[in-house]
């Protein structure tokens, strides 16, 4: 067998790949120069002056220049909790485990089957709300306006994508394959959505849908804003889908029916399976940004983890520490955002390993 | 009058056709595409539809299980008339199987998962059971090895081979290729050949409609020529090939056997 030329080592790699000649090696040299001088003075800032204890961000200046990590053992249950009350933030911590469980859960391939995942999320959604809101075996009640953090945050992406995933299929299958009525009716729904900002959104679900509604119709202010937040989920990600099935051959469809499959069964098993793998970068895409867009929430009055996390600075003694708080709240969307892209791509792998030869 | 009963003409329920199209029309837009077809296929019987292209053949075939919906005329498929309704539709789908010129396997589902997904959803069948049945006729077409890769592995022939045992799989008494080897490298013609004529070898009925003028000769009972939308001349293959009535069949034999 004739070995491959070049494969050599690390350091012949590394030449290749980044001082192949006089100008990549330039380039290269003042981007390491750049790297270096900014990971220097970060890591100056926040590890060797950082400051771990102190009383306040008063305190923290005057210990050091560094990053006054203090502000963390302070105020770290309004980042996680928000404005729970202190001496039940079991409650929101067991429920984010319950969802956090759940999530996991949903990524084996055990639980792929229709009826085992829809009893898995209205069981983990029971036990939440369950949970979080109280009200009997002596829980005390605890209203949705004092849901907050990361709880609240982990919430209402779960709600997201329950309802929003399954809302954009039947969008999409309904204006794909529809009677045109429908296609008619979901494509102006789809445009009226999509035209209309996600603020405008939760504005209209929190204090205009209670107007136009009758009370029993309104429900929690939480809950509505939910709904109009996987709406707009559901409205973008159903535009995604469509485009998935447009791209599946269509001669599948008529196989399909040949072999005697009514339209909803090979939906089902032909149609949908092919457009989600048609669409997961897309789809992984519209996941990550929604988990982002539950900030949202903080402009009709949820304190989400962001906005949890400048109510834990205030005006009083942390209020300088801004820079560090907000540093862990980028750090925890990050963690998040990040499984949510390692996921996608490891679902892609899966799903194209039986494509190749 | 047969339409109360929905039996086709010109036969007792024993001896029903099992196709029978009568005065078929169809237009795409304003072409007319089938122009008044008359055709009946006895049960066992192997009809070789030839043609040039765009002369309505796999129009006309498309018809007798309803991708193509005609538009006068009737069809009879086994004594059921196909008409919109949807049972009859679904009936007339579960006597006929069809395997198509690109194959149409679904890449996502295994070879296996293929085979058993119309039987499982359509027929209802148990997963052992569907399983079994597959498996059965992957060793009929020679390619029972295979049941756990994905089409994309297989080649052009072999994935043929799967579409033809995935239609078996649903038991039809009928079987329709639309132009089943043209999509193929020559090296995978023969074996894509040999298990149509095993399958007639057993007695499927079936209609093909393809280029392959040898297969013609050795199978079929019947030679059918369209052009334009018509049936210009059939014959039993002797004779059609030896001594073709009309000028058009001569024409197109001349081209196509060179």
């Amino acid at each position: 067998m004739t070995a491959r030329p070049g494969s050599a080592g690390i350091v012949a790699r590394l030449r290749a790949r980044y001082f192949r000649n006089a100008w990549d090696s330039t380039v290269s040299l003042i981007c390491i120069a750049v790297i270096v001088t900014l990971a220097y003075r970060f890591i100056g800032w926040a590890i060797l002056d950082g400051v771990w204890t102190a009383r306040s961000a008063s305190d923290c200046a005057s210990k050091s220049a560094g990053a006054c990590w203090a502000v963390l053992p302070a105020r770290w249950r309004l980042i996680l909790f928000g404005v729970y009350p202190f001496e039940m933030q079991w409650r929101p911590a067991l429920g984010s485990l319950v969802l956090l469980i759940a999530a996991v859960l949903s990524c084996t391939p055990w639980f792929w089957r229709i009826a085992r995942i829809v009893v898995l999320w209205v069981a983990s959604f029971g036990a939440f709300v369950a949970l979080m809101r109280g009200g009997f075996f002596g829980l005390p009640l605890i209203s949705t306006e004092n849901w907050g953090g990361l709880a609240l945050t982990l919430f209402l992406f779960a709600s997201l994508m329950v309802l929003g995933m399954p809302l954009a299929t039947l969008l999409a299958i309904a204006r794909q394959w529809g009677p045109r009525w429908l296609r008619v009716c979901v494509g102006v729904f789809i445009d009226l959505v999509r035209s209309v900002p996600l603020i405008a959104i939760m504005f209209g679900a929190s204090l205009v849908l209670p107007l136009i509604l009758p009370g029993w119709l309104s429900g929690d202010k939480l809950f509505r804003v939910i709904l109009g937040f996987a709406a707009f989920f559901g409205a973008y990600q159903a535009e995604l889908l469509r485009g998935g099935f447009q791209a599946i051959d269509k001669g599948q469809i008529e196989a399909a029916r040949a072999l005697g499959m009514r339209p909803w069964q090979f939906q089902l098993t032909v149609l949908i399976p092919q457009a989600f793998r048609l669409t997961m970068p897309q789809t992984v895409n519209q996941a990550v940004a929604g988990f982002k867009d539950t900030s949202y929430v903080a402009i009709v009055g949820f304190f989400d983890m962001t906005a949890s996390a400048s109510a834990a600075l205030g005006t009083g003694d942390w209020a300088l520490a801004f820079v560090e708080v907000y540093i862990v709240v980028a750090l925890l969307y990050f963690v998040f955002a990040y499984s949510l892209s390692l996921y996608g791509a490891s679902l892609e792998r899966r799903m194209a390993a039986g494509q190749r030869r | 009058m047969t339409a109360v009963s929905g039996l086709a003409p010109g036969g007792d329920a024993e001896n029903v056709p099992a196709v029978s199209m009568q005065g078929v029309h169809k237009w795409f837009g304003d072409f007319n595409v089938l122009r008044g077809i008359d055709l009946t296929v006895a049960k066992g019987e192997r009809i070789v539809i030839c043609g040039p292209s765009g002369s309505g053949k796999s129009t006309m075939i498309r018809c007798i299980n309803r991708l193509e919906e005609h538009e006068q005329g009737r069809i009879f498929v086994d004594g059921i008339e196909l008409t919109s309704e949807l049972k009859r539709i679904d009936e007339v789908r579960r006597e006929v199987g069809m395997v198509f010129q690109q194959f149409n396997l679904f890449p996502h589902l295994t070879i296996l998962e293929n085979c058993t997904l119309a039987p499982t959803w359509v027929r209802k069948m148990a997963k052992r059971e569907a399983r079994d049945v597959a498996m059965h006729y992957l060793a009929r077409v020679k390619i029972p090895e295979q049941a756990d890769k994905y089409p994309g592995q297989l080649s052009g022939g072999q994935q043929q081979r799967v579409a033809i045992a995935r239609s078996l799989c649903m038991n039809p008494k009928i079987m329709l290729f639309d132009e089943p080897t043209s999509a193929l490298d020559p090296e995978m013609v023969k074996e894509v050949l040999d298990t149509m004529i095993s399958l007639a070898e057993d007695g499927m009925t079936m209609l093909c409609v393809t280029h392959e003028m040898g297969f013609a000769r050795q199978v079929a009972n019947r030679v059918v020529f369209m052009d334009a939308g018509q049936i210009v001349e059939e014959d039993a293959p002797d004779a059609f090939f030896g001594n073709p009535r009309h000028q058009r069949t001569r024409t197109f034999l001349s081209q196509v056997l060179h």
